[in-house]
């Protein structure tokens, strides 16, 4: 075992390792936290609608998601003839691959983390905003009016929401004064952010819902006007990467909550007494911030497309704007 | 002011929806899980007809009058008597009905002389072949004893 990490680090350099062997722990996380989400969020609807939801495989139906992914590893490509042939094939990697290159500045904890950049925020939201340019390269490829309509409507939704979303966050980057997301964490050692700026947190996790085009925001795959929107024209293991890339978008945004609101791998203040390791807490807060989009979603109806924009346009950004400039000031003159 | 007031009352009424949604999640669940439990049907679900056992003669009381024959809009009974000897009454000792085409109208019930045709709870009806809609009313109350 020795030998050949050894030999792993000689043939590629301490830096190429550290981001290998990282990646790979990464394409694992994705996986089972695509897997467990799924279930969770088919206990969580049912239990809502006073049902059970999945419970025969496995105990607690566990397994169901497992058996899922085998049916859709198995299932038949079907390319539609009038496709664009490259596009349709590159755009489920291309929603899929930068999904997973943002988790390599994440901090799980103090320790576990790929890369600690001092832009890493900046790299999170670049590598996120190739999500927009994948869903439309789905829809227009498929040559489908459903799906074309599908990435239309998400493409200016999430161009829509990356403004509020980016200036709420803006207010966090004055507060700690850094991009680096360890100093991030590092800053909020007694005080958590969410407490200093509650209503920056709001809006970020609203845009967030809306950018992972999660309900009441999913009009860019409204099953009941759009078949599914930009993935519709899909079988098999590429629908299963659009979903993949959903639900592990679902993680990054609540990671990055995690991170910069509430507290990243640091326990509550009045905890740190506990003997629980960093990494314990960064996944109990990111589940926990991801069990309340779930909650949301089968919560609320899905808004019209005019209601959604006149929101992130006329409420949204004013809103975002405003709480801007106040803690511009505030860090200016009092702090 | 107004729009800050929307956003107020709004965001009340988004909480206050999340709130019902929680306390959903503990409640018991109101579904059945078929195949391993089942409920106990309603006295007014209408399953096919079948014939009533009257405890005073231990057994049915139809006397193959062919009414609810002449009555099904659908044709789908048959029934069948003979009598014992020369005078004794008639009785019933064939009724078959092919529930496939039956619409459920309910006029044999309504119209049976002897009141002897009542709805079944029968509710697993799925078949392999349109011969098993055909059910042997006389050799389902035989069979119940």
């Amino acid at each position: 075992m020795a030998a050949a990490w050894n030999s792993l680090v000689n043939v590629l350099g301490p830096d190429l390792t550290r981001i290998v062997i990282g990646l790979v722990g990464v394409l694992g996380l994705v996986q089972i936290n695509a897997l467990f989400l799924v279930w969770l969020e088919r206990k969580v609807a049912a239990h809502i609608q006073l049902r059970i939801g999945p419970k025969e495989v496995g105990p607690f139906g566990i397994l169901q998601t497992i058996v899922d992914g085998v049916k859709l590893v198995s299932k038949e490509l079907i390319t539609p003839r009038h496709v664009d042939r490259k596009l349709y094939m590159l755009a489920p990697v291309a929603i899929f691959l930068p999904v997973l290159l943002s988790f390599v500045v994440i901090p799980f904890s103090e320790t576990l983390q790929i890369r600690d950049i001092n832009v890493g925020l900046l790299i999170i939201f670049a590598f996120s905003t190739f999500n927009v340019l994948a869903i439309l390269m789905g829809g227009w490829a498929s040559n489908n009016k459903y799906s074309l309509l599908g990435a239309v409507r998400s493409v200016a939704q999430n161009v829509a929401y990356e403004i509020p979303l980016l200036l709420s966050l803006l207010s966090v980057l004055l507060w700690c004064n850094s991009l680096q997301m360890s100093e991030i964490v590092e800053s909020q050692s007694r005080v958590w952010n969410v407490f200093w700026m509650p209503i920056a947190a709001l809006i970020y996790l609203i845009c967030a819902t809306a950018e992972t085009n999660r309900a009441p925001f999913d009009i860019p795959e409204a099953e009941s006007e759009l078949v599914a929107g930009f993935h519709t024209e899909y079988s098999g293991m590429r629908f299963a990467l659009f979903f993949l890339a959903e639900y592990s978008n679902m993680l990054i945004v609540a990671a990055v909550a995690t991170t910069l609101f509430f507290g990243g791998w640091k326990s509550p203040p009045f905890l740190g007494f506990l003997p629980v390791p960093g990494l314990v807490w960064f996944f109990l807060k990111t589940y926990a911030l991801i069990f309340g989009v779930i909650w949301i979603r089968w919560t609320f109806p899905r808004l019209r497309f005019d209601q959604l924009m006149n929101f992130c346009w006329k409420i949204m950004i004013p809103a975002a704007l405003l709480h801007l400039v106040v803690y511009a000031g505030i860090i200016k003159f009092i702090r | 002011m107004g729009m800050i007031k929307d956003i107020m009352v709004g965001g009340w009424s988004l909480i206050a929806g999340m709130l019902v949604t929680i306390r959903r999640i503990y409640r018991p669940v109101v579904t059945v899980q078929y195949p391993r439990r089942q409920v106990q049907m309603s006295p007014s679900y209408r399953g096919h007809i079948e014939l009533k056992r009257f405890p005073e003669t231990g057994t049915h009381h139809c006397v193959a009058c062919g009414t609810c024959m002449r009555f099904c809009p659908t044709n789908v009974i048959k029934v069948q008597g003979e009598k014992t000897h020369t005078h004794s009454e008639k009785r019933a000792n064939l009724y078959f009905i092919d529930f496939s085409h039956c619409s459920l109208c309910g006029l044999c019930v309504a119209n049976c002389p002897t009141r002897t045709l009542e709805f079944s709870d029968e509710y697993e009806m799925a078949h392999f072949s349109r011969w098993d809609g055909v059910v042997d009313l006389i050799h389902r109350l035989e069979e119940s004893a």
